[in-house]
């Protein structure tokens, strides 16, 4: 769907789907990690990776900040063993989605890494203002 | 991240937000070109290999990885490969989960197959499917004689093929939803329907469906609820389009009336077919399968389904209909269930001591959807005065 988007379209509309597909298909489950707070979002992803084959993901919360240390990323994976080839963008469907996600339920997001491997943050917002305070 | 134990859900999204952005020919496009020649490649790989066999291999493989409810049927002889679907994962995961973004999440199938046949010259000889996870396809290699299979399995057998709408295919072509012909998008059949008609008048069952305000409207094109078409309480003449609640009780009787009326003057017959109401046997009941509205509101930007989440009363969704086909509409009867007598519908005693929403509607999400409709509208639209004042009076 991505590459016939971005081929298509171009990025600008890709990063729009994206955002999109978080606001408004992922909406309940950001409006759940809003009413529910990080214990709530935390739960939520380790129960998601528990469904996808060969995810290896830690989740953490400290501080109100949820972390996903993702080892083995269950997408990315599948796409390699199917011999799929892989759009250089890929990974910044999680920025734009779980981004958009974030946004919807007070929290900011961020990754580092990627390819197969990456640490993801949700931070509250609040809590980085205060820190900047 | 973008799992695969949701995709079915993000992918009738995706549809939705490529139809809503770009229109009708982009979500094609993404169907032929995102899933035929990307992501489902190897199907057309193995069917220029080895014809109908690759592809039986293929569609095998790929049911024994997934467990799907199917059976895959080969003759080489007849030139035929065939698939009975018992039970559509995919569109199962949708109607599990309450799920209805894009307009008919069933076509994409064709969407993807149909091209990819194509290119191998092959193509869907016969296709149709129920929206309801049955379906059954037969594929063949063109230009070569072919012969249909009557078979112990085949899904039309199923009484669970009786529930829904059918979509049908011939030699890559959609074939007229209604059986009399017509058009083959449902929301053309509605539009086409309706298409002389310059204005409607919407009944609902509330007590001002009867009063003096509406009996002094014109009536000549009227869309009523199955109750009324069955009861004629507050409509005795010939409706146009009887519109089948997502409860209905009165089937029996919507029959017996629909199939004494002479054929030209029959109402066309809809119905939402929400995913979280169990589909309705309309032909066990007597009745033809109703065309959906769902599609015409969705493009219509009218209807957004919400999992899990209160929908309209009947009443609101033809008041939607009507605005959605941008006809002028006169609205009576449609009175959230606060007209004075204490009645919740015409001619039946006061509800004490007071009417109870069932979980399922709520003043709220009619409200919305009625303002909503008010707000798109092309066309005047008369509401009943009493339904006019809730709305200027209610504030959700």
């Amino acid at each position: 769907m991505a590459r016939h988007i971005l081929d298509e379209y171009g990025k600008d509309v890709l990063i729009d789907y994206w955002q999109s597909l978080g606001r408004e298909y992922y909406g309940p489950r950001a409006e759940r990690w809003r009413a529910g707070g990080a214990e709530v979002l935390a739960e939520d992803w380790r129960s998601y990776f528990l469904d996808e084959p060969q995810a290896e993901v830690r989740v953490s919360v400290e501080g109100g900040t949820v972390d996903l240390d993702i080892k083995t990323c269950p997408a990315i994976k599948h796409l390699r063993d199917s011999g799929r080839d892989i759009l250089p963008c890929f990974c910044e469907h999680c920025d734009h989605t779980c981004g958009a996600m974030a946004q919807a339920a007070g929290y900011r997001f961020e990754r580092t890494g990627g390819m197969g491997a990456c640490t993801q943050r949700f931070i509250p917002i609040t809590h980085t203002n205060s820190e900047a305070n | 991240m973008l799992g695969c134990q949701d995709f079915c859900g993000y992918y009738d999204w995706t549809f939705h937000y490529m139809r809503r952005r770009f229109g009708q020919d982009a979500v094609k496009k993404l169907w032929a070109q995102a899933i035929a020649f990307d992501s489902q490649q190897h199907y057309m790989t193995a069917g220029q290999d080895n014809g109908l066999r690759g592809l039986y291999d293929t569609w095998v493989k790929t049911g024994e990885e997934e467990q799907c409810d199917w059976t895959f049927t080969l003759d080489e002889q007849k030139n035929v490969l065939r698939m009975d679907m018992r039970q559509c994962p995919s569109k199962g995961f949708l109607l599990g989960n309450d799920l209805n973004a894009d307009e008919d999440y069933c076509d994409h199938c064709m969407g993807w197959i149909g091209p990819a046949l194509e290119k191998i010259g092959a193509e869907v000889a016969s296709h149709e499917h129920n929206h309801c996870g049955q379906c059954w396809w037969e594929m063949r290699i063109r230009d070569k004689p072919y012969q249909s299979l009557n078979l112990d399995i085949d899904i039309r057998k199923s009484p669970d093929w009786k529930r829904g709408y059918i979509e049908r295919w011939k030699s890559n072509s959609r074939l007229p939803l209604l059986e009399q012909g017509g058009a083959t998008d449902p929301c053309h059949v509605i539009s086409d329907w309706f298409a002389d008609i310059d204005h409607l008048t919407v009944l609902g069952r509330g007590p001002s469906a009867a009063d003096n305000w509406i009996q002094g409207q014109t009536r000549d094109a009227v869309i009523v609820a199955d109750p009324t078409y069955a009861l004629r309480d507050v409509f005795d003449g010939e409706p146009l389009g009887v519109l089948i609640g997502d409860r209905p009780d009165k089937l029996k009787q919507v029959a017996k009336r629909f199939n004494a009326t002479p054929p030209e003057r029959r109402p066309l017959l809809m119905h939402m077919f929400l995913p979280s109401n169990p589909m309705i046997d309309f032909a066990s009941e007597g009745l033809p399968r109703p065309v959906p509205i769902l599609p015409l509101l969705i493009r219509a930007g009218l209807y957004t389904h919400q999992p899990k989440q209160p929908y309209p009363t009947t009443g609101t969704f033809a008041v939607m209909l009507a605005i959605a086909m941008e006809k002028q509409t006169t609205v009576a009867g449609v009175d959230l269930y606060k007209h004075p007598s204490g009645n919740m519908y015409n001619g039946e005693p006061p509800v004490t001591p007071g009417v109870i929403w069932p979980s399922w509607h709520t003043e709220a999400c009619d409200v919305a959807h009625i303002r909503l409709a008010l707000n798109k509208a092309v066309k005047p639209v008369y509401l009943h005065p009493f339904l006019e004042g809730l709305l200027q009076h209610i504030h959700h």
